[in-house]
């Protein structure tokens, strides 16, 4: 058993061969990957719109040792991720990480965003920190101004690109 | 003494058992798309690159590294499991493996190629040292893990 503790160490190696396969090859892997999370959060997100997203990754920042905050209004839902335990991990380790690790987390949830009508604006920040900022807006054109303010946009599978500084 | 110190990834704090979800669902994709043998090679990573600490424990010959890995994640993940000297053997006999139990639950079906982590990780871990780490799957969710010295 790979221990649940260390599946980004193990996810970081996924991620170091399909890199290597090409950029097609990734994005197929986060949308398997988002089909999975889909068991997770699809219902929850579609029932009860940001409160369920606040119901989700609270359970993520306990279940995962997170420190992020979260703010939610009428028109948005902000998560910021301060210590980010997963990029932690796969920079405390042995192997070598891969140089876009952080790329994933918008590659899984930005297709779901997208399929609820929902749009992600997920700013990495610095993919050598452990911190970002994840934004959903009901409005496009609120979370296009809020792009405008982001340091490093990312992209996923469906929203070509972007800023994806290799 | 190799008791007082921490494991070179000592964890704590709460656990995320979906995770093996997504190793689950991460085996299929691999396995369908790239092949059986590219499964076992970044299998093979994870043993050599990831437990780099431990593989180098069982090259100079210390296969305690290991059965400590062993204890401290299967407590956390409450696994029923123990771990028994038998002759020249050290056996860690899994009765239910938290992962496979927590897939069977969340996923709608095992990967026939699960176990896989278990059996090529300790492989890898092993290859180069006085040692091997067989595997052996005695059921569904269940195996053991034996660590003997190589013969000659």
């Amino acid at each position: 058993m790979i221990p649940s503790d260390h599946f980004q160490r193990f996810y970081n190696e996924v991620f170091k061969f399909l890199e290597s396969q090409g950029e097609a090859a990734l994005e197929a892997y986060w949308l398997e990957i988002s089909k999975n999370q889909e068991r997770h959060t699809l219902d929850l997100f579609r029932q009860e719109g940001f409160a369920g997203m606040e119901a989700y990754w609270t359970q993520i920042r306990h279940e995962e040792n997170c420190e992020l905050e979260i703010d939610r209004d009428d028109e948005k839902f902000e998560l910021r991720m301060t210590k980010c335990p997963s990029l932690g991990k796969v920079l405390d380790s042995d192997a070598a990480p891969m140089g876009r690790y952080c790329d994933h987390c918008a590659g899984w949830i930005g297709p779901i965003m997208d399929k609820l009508g929902y749009h992600l604006v997920y700013d990495v920040i610095d993919r050598k920190q452990p911190q970002c900022v994840m934004r959903v807006f009901k409005d496009a054109g609120q979370a296009q101004a809020a792009e405008q303010d982001a340091r490093l946009l990312m992209g996923w599978p469906g929203k070509p690109e972007v800023d994806k500084k290799r | 003494m190799t008791e007082d110190r921490p494991l070179r990834y000592h964890e704590t704090g709460n656990i995320h058992l979906d995770f093996h979800g997504a190793t689950n669902t991460t085996i299929d994709f691999i396995v369908a798309n790239y092949g059986v043998a590219v499964l076992h090679e970044i299998f093979e990573k994870v043993g050599k690159d990831v437990y780099a600490d431990i593989r180098a424990h069982l090259i100079a010959g210390d296969a305690q590294e290991l059965v400590r890995h062993w204890r401290h994640f299967f407590e956390r993940e409450n696994a029923d499991f123990d771990i028994a000297v038998e002759g020249d053997e050290i056996v860690l006999t899994v009765r239910r493996c938290p992962a496979y139990a927590h897939v069977q639950k969340i996923a709608p079906s095992v990967s026939p190629w699960f176990c896989d982590q278990t059996v090529k990780t300790n492989e890898a871990m092993a290859e180069g040292s006085p040692f091997e780490v067989a595997t052996e799957i005695t059921g569904p969710g269940a195996c053991r893990q034996i660590i003997r010295k190589r013969r000659p």
